[in-house]
């Protein structure tokens, strides 16, 4: 459990962070050593993901994983770039749509969109993506406007 | 008028908006409760000096107070800490500040207490297992005694045709805003100041100051973004901790909640139980009485508002001879009650409508006709003597009947579908000031609530003020400013901030416009127009740009001012119906009606919402991408609280389902098909007759639901939520 230094490539920079204790949660090296705060925290036990962040370009609770799990991987948060295509579709989507209220799970939400999208594709089954977002809780806007935000995203060439 | 996109996207969306917990003070401390391991008892002993001989410790408790604030001056009735006895669980003892979240939880652990367990009341049924007597005001278990009375109720009963009398029982229910309360404190040289996720900076002020006894003039709340309110965050919770623990460490200090502890220490919606008795004649609703036991915790005698503003939601909206009300604030050994979404409204609703429902059912009546025929109209009077104003309910009820009958027409066997509805009543009494500044290209709307995602400051307060200037949207700045700076306000609370701060936008508006039309010369209003990025003022027969208007002065400060203020006039009650307590009055009617396709399970009395269509008169709406999402979220949040949302409490005062996993609330896959309509020509007290928007479309929900599942499967369920279980049960399957 001695802390030990991890090495991360977040949103394009090769992060090489000394002393994370081995518990930490990814959730708090990136919002309390990296200082990135658009992730952020709910729950902290899974329930709600509002912490869902891209490991590898697949979504992960980064309250659920510990840092050096990941050591070495590519992480995406909400403050990437437009250089990254998919996220930024799916911000320009999420606008559109007027797919947030409050704002405190879009983050994890914009996040999980990109990882579904990602993997499955913007031709997989409706249902299929609107079930991979059972995961993230939003208390504002009945999901409505979020699910408009996932049919343009369908409707767009890929 | 047409919508808009939000203007907060761009931050939110880049994950660039600080809210609460995102607060990041070089050098700050962390904090925490130290929390009472049961729910009533006597504090033996309290020993803090294992905690505080940890490295980077200090931990303040109630003896510690002294130190900072003259105690002749605090609150003498509310205190920080538990003093001498607990009276619920997870009560503060004491507050620790460490300099990791970690050792705070070291120094929490390390504090010694030993309470002698006295006898603990979780449930308010066994408080008064019969109705409270005539001794019951005298009780220590009552916090407030509200009854009223209107006609010869007795002589109604007697001589009726049929009397139906039902008892329900309802829920706690939690806000669940997705952001737990967080806040920072810093000490700067008289300054205390504190930034927090707030839905009413002005109110966590007064609160402090006089919780902490210090003048509010020498505290300074600034507020974040807000992570979801919903009721939760309107008033002062973590500040005046986080401050004292500044002020002893002089180091600012992070204090932010665990979710659990979120919804341990919330300030939530308690269960309630409501007996209702109508007396019948001719078909028509001749008497009805109304009994409500409401839990409130440990909330103060004299500080509940809850029983007596909420119970008026039992009387309407429906037409009766006569009624007697009457309802008891019980204490129990939980957290004080705390406002949730249109504080039980819902609730009231679902048992209002459940119950008139069995009534046409036990007359062999149609119960939708039944309840149309009894709904307030305008210039009737509520039962406690309040004149209607305009008030779309009847209208919204008819287009709700209307969408059922052709929903029915195709609706599957095993599918029920049902119509509800509910009022609300917009709090535009309370304080609003705002302060316009006109400059050459732009008009700023200084203010001092911050969003809290329902869009009714961005969105709302934005459009009033563009359409009462004439400026296009883009034109138009709002600024939020802190306690100090910004004009009083009473906080986002009650559907308010588009009726009261829209209403002295109004005001400052035209006092703008008529100091420029002035300028030019002419009597009247100026209007305003933008060419090339200039704006523009015509008044008489001149025309010229602002710029040219100004005096160097007004340059130098940006641009001309003027103050707007709006304290509406509440429609009294008539207090000679009032036999004990405090009634609150409503100041601005607003009115839905929902109608819900169900389908029930046959063998688990699981139900689900198939679709749903909400109808609202909502007076003018400002703008309609802003008040559809209000009415989506609001429904998403109905169904949690109709179908699944249920915080349990156990014999011993303990939260048994203290997490999501636990207390369910909607997911995305469980949420129909939501439309929604706007009835419009029910003009409201607001900016072009609007009406707020917040909390009116969670109010007939439950209702709706049970109202849809019992034409699906017969179960008349009369406690709320309509789980699995309690439908089950009333289908006789277990």
């Amino acid at each position: 459990m001695t802390p030990r230094p991890l090495r991360l490539n977040v949103n394009g920079t090769a992060e090489e962070i000394p002393d994370v204790p081995g518990p930490e949660r990814l959730l708090d090296t990136l919002r309390w050593r990296l200082k990135l705060k658009g992730t952020k925290e709910g729950c902290r036990t899974g329930d709600c993901g509002a912490c869902t962040v891209l490991v590898d370009g697949r979504s992960c609770l980064s309250c659920l994983t510990l840092a050096h799990e990941v050591d070495g991987s590519t992480v995406t948060t909400i403050e990437v770039g437009a250089e990254e295509v998919l996220v930024a579709r799916v911000r320009a989507a999420f606008d559109t749509a007027g797919a947030l209220q409050c704002g405190y799970c879009t983050p994890g939400f914009v996040m999980a969109v990109a990882g579904l999208l990602g993997e499955r594709g913007t031709a997989a089954p409706r249902e299929e993506l609107l079930e991979g977002l059972g995961g993230n809780l939003c208390r504002c806007t009945g999901y409505a406007a979020i699910v408009r935000a996932v049919d343009l995203l369908r409707t767009e060439v890929p | 008028m047409t919508a808009a996109a939000r203007p907060d996207a761009g931050v939110k969306l880049a994950g660039t908006a600080v809210f609460g917990t995102d607060l990041d003070v070089p050098g700050m401390l962390w904090a925490a409760f130290v929390p009472a391991p049961i729910a009533h008892g006597r504090i033996r002993s309290l020993d803090l000096r294992a905690a505080r001989a940890l490295p980077g410790v200090t931990v303040l408790g109630p003896d510690d107070l002294g130190r900072f604030f003259g105690p002749a001056e605090r609150d003498q009735e509310r205190s920080l800490f538990a003093l001498g006895e607990v009276i619920y669980r997870n009560q503060p003892l004491a507050v620790v500040a460490a300099p990791s979240a970690l050792e705070a939880r070291a120094a929490v652990d390390a504090v010694k207490v030993e309470i002698d367990p006295l006898p603990i009341i979780a449930d308010l049924e066994t408080v008064f297992p019969d109705w409270p007597g005539s001794d019951a005001d005298a009780s220590p278990q009552v916090a407030a005694h509200v009854h009223a009375r209107h006609g010869n109720v007795d002589d109604e009963f007697r001589g009726a045709d049929r009397v139906v009398s039902e008892t329900y029982r309802t829920a706690s229910v939690h806000q669940v805003a997705l952001e737990p309360h967080a806040c920072v404190a810093e000490i700067r040289g008289d300054v205390w100041y504190v930034r927090t996720s707030t839905q009413s900076p002005f109110g966590v002020r007064e609160d402090t100051a006089s919780l902490l006894g210090i003048p509010e003039s020498s505290i300074v709340v600034d507020g974040t973004w807000v992570g979801g309110g919903f009721g939760g965050k309107g008033s002062s919770f973590l500040e005046p901790y986080a401050l004292i623990l500044a002020r002893a460490t002089g180091r600012p200090v992070r204090f932010a909640l665990g979710y659990r502890e979120e919804f341990r220490l919330g300030r939530t919606t308690l269960p309630a139980v409501v007996r209702m008795e109508t007396a019948v004649k001719d078909g028509r609703i001749r008497a009805r009485r109304v009994r409500l036991l409401l839990d409130v915790g440990t909330s103060l005698p004299g500080r509940d508002f809850a029983t007596g503003y909420s119970i008026g939601f039992l009387l309407g909206p429906y037409r009766t001879e006569s009624f007697e009300v009457e309802g008891y604030a019980v204490r129990t050994n939980k957290p004080p009650f705390g406002p949730h979404r249109a504080p039980f409204a819902p609730q009231c609703a679902f048992v209002v409508e459940s119950h008139l429902d069995h009534v046409a059912r036990e007359m062999n009546l149609d119960g939708e006709e039944f309840r149309a025929s009894h709904l307030w109209r305008e210039g009737e009077s509520t039962l406690l003597g309040q004149t209607i104003g305009p008030f779309g309910i009847a209208a919204a009820f008819e287009r709700a009947r209307a969408t059922a009958r052709a929903w029915r027409a195709e609706a599957a066997p095993g599918h029920g579908v049902g119509v509800g509805c509910g009022f609300w009543s917009t709090s535009t009494g309370a304080g609003g000031e705002v302060r316009l500044r006109l400059g050459p290209q732009r008009l700023v709307v200084l203010e001092g609530e911050r969003e809290i995602g329902s869009g009714s400051v961005l969105a709302g307060l934005a459009a009033v003020a563009s359409r009462v200037t004439g400026l296009p949207r883009d034109r138009v700045v709002i600024e939020y400013g802190n306690t100090a700076v910004a004009p009083y306000d009473s906080g986002v609370y009650g559907s308010r901030t588009l009726g009261a701060l829209g209403r002295a936008i109004e005001e400052a508006a035209v006092a703008l416009r008529r100091t420029v039309a002035e300028r030019l010369g002419a009597r009247g209003q100026a209007e305003l127009s933008v060419e090339r990025g200039e704006i523009y003022a015509e008044a008489g027969e001149r025309r010229a740009a602002l710029t040219l208007l100004l005096t160097p002065e007004e340059h130098d400060a940006g641009g001309l001012v003027a103050d707007g203020r709006h304290y509406a006039p509440s429609r009294l009650i008539d207090d000679s119906r009032v036999l004990s307590g405090t009634f609150y009055p409503y100041t601005d009617f607003t009115g839905a009606a929902h109608v819900a396709e169900v389908v029930v399970d046959p063998e688990t009395g699981a139900v689900r919402v198939v679709r749903y269509a909400a109808f609202h008169d909502a007076g003018t709406v400002v703008d309609a991408g802003a008040a559809q999402a209000q009415v989506e979220g609001g429904v998403a949040m109905g169904l949690g609280a109709a179908l699944t949302e249920e915080a349990i409490w156990s014999d011993d005062g303990r939260l048994v389902n203290a997490g999501l996993l636990d207390y369910r609330i909607p997911t995305l896959g469980e949420i129909p098909p939501i439309s929604v309509e706007f009835i419009e020509g029910f003009a409201g007290a607001g900016p072009f007759g609007a009406k707020g928007l917040g909390e009116p479309p969670i109010v007939p929900v439950p209702a709706t639901v049970a109202i849809a599942t019992r034409a699906a499967c017969g179960a008349h369920v009369t406690e709320l939520p309509l789980s699995a279980e309690r439908v089950a049960r009333a289908l006789k399957l277990l």
